[in-house]
């Protein structure tokens, strides 16, 4: 009876976590200044996407311990940031329908360095942790490490195998023709062979008598 | 035999040298400072730190690093195709591509230690380690193979 018991309330639990959202943004995003980039958003819901569902976005410079927020959309209307730093420059590309919430940052500056904050909530489905991704601002974008190392690694390994690939075609190929003459020539060998034995008789012994 | 047994041996333990100049992180070392290939070890408050090279290394370590890999992945081949041809090499020939194998894995291993050796740490006070000096000996040790294969001949009875 308790183990009835205690197994319905955790298939409650269970449920319950289930039924949480759960929110994918990216982790980091690397950039240009004066580039424009897109922070995507998307969510995961066991519940159907109800019309009732919000997107909001905030921003933490750098540094500071404030965030304010600078998008929402919420009842079929996005909301944009018309008073902060990113004013004029956000646009709002995501398609709530399909669960996305992305946004466009146009004409980026060193300013906008810092953690943006996608929140995004489905009624009846609102338990979720909302997710952020790090943006980073280059004058010239780096060179991810080991991206030369993979390089330089798989060109030399494929140009290894591309030299055996061919070395043993060649041999193939070679043979192959090789022995497709030999099919052909074969029997006018052999006709060519009898008749030159019958051609080539020994030298009959001719005994000159001694003078 | 013999020969045979010592060329594998000595083979081997090529390969582990190799691997551990590679692996181990001590191609330059300070009093404080244990780098490279892949991190850097720092001694803070007699506690060594392990710390990720920074986000933009070096175009040059890199190539380090992907030539190093190379020559260990060329002499385990050269490993595995000596043995192979021990099997299928007509008797009195060469072990050609095992030769070859092995020298393209002493050019790695050269290519790799003259790279860092000309570009990195150029000015800075400071000795090199030990992965450093076994680069180099593997470097020794992957050309005598290289000739040992390319002049030996399989025994013809």
């Amino acid at each position: 009876m308790l183990a009835v018991l205690v197994s319905l309330v955790s298939l409650g639990i269970v449920a319950q976590q289930c039924q949480a959202i759960v929110i994918y943004t990216g982790w980091e995003r690397h950039a240009l200044v004066g580039s424009d980039i897109r922070l995507s958003c998307s969510f995961f819901s066991w519940r159907w996407t109800s019309e009732d569902v919000t997107f909001s976005w905030t921003y933490r410079p750098d540094g500071s311990r404030d965030s304010i927020s600078i998008f929402h959309y919420t009842g079929g209307e996005a909301y944009l940031d018309n008073k902060g730093p990113f004013k004029d420059r956000l646009e709002f590309v995501g398609n709530p329908g399909r669960r996305d919430g992305s946004i466009l940052i146009k004409n980026l500056e060193f300013t906008d360095n810092g953690t943006f904050t996608c929140d995004a909530k489905n009624p009846p489905d609102i338990v979720g942790r909302p997710s952020s991704v790090r943006l980073l601002v280059f004058e010239k974008v780096p060179i991810q490490a080991g991206v030369i190392t993979g390089a330089i690694i798989g060109v030399v390994l494929g140009l290894l195998v591309l030299i055996v690939v061919i070395y043993y075609l060649m041999r193939f190929l070679v043979a192959r023709r090789v022995f497709s003459l030999n099919v052909s020539k074969h029997g006018k060998k052999k006709k060519e062979g009898s008749q030159q034995r019958q051609l080539w008789t020994p030298p009959p012994l001719t005994c000159y008598p001694l003078p | 035999m013999f020969v045979l047994a010592g060329i594998i041996v000595l083979h081997i333990s090529t390969i582990i040298l190799l691997l551990v100049a590679t692996i181990d992180n001590a191609w330059w070392v300070t009093e404080t400072v244990s780098t490279d290939l892949w991190g850097t070890w720092r001694l803070k408050s007699s506690e060594w730190h392990y710390h990720n090279l920074e986000t933009s290394p070096d175009e040059f370590l890199q190539s380090v690093q992907a030539s190093a890999v190379l020559a260990c992945i060329f002499s385990i081949l050269g490993l595995f195709v000596f043995v192979a041809q021990l099997f299928t090499l007509p008797k009195g020939q060469r072990f050609m591509f095992t030769g070859i194998l092995q020298l393209i894995s002493c050019l790695c291993v050269m290519i790799a230690a003259s790279v860092y050796t000309a570009e990195l740490h150029t000015g800075a006070s400071g000795g090199y380690g030990h992965s450093y000096i076994l680069a180099w000996i593997s470097f020794v040790l992957t050309f005598l193979l290289a000739l040992t294969y390319l002049i030996l001949r399989k025994k013809s009875e």
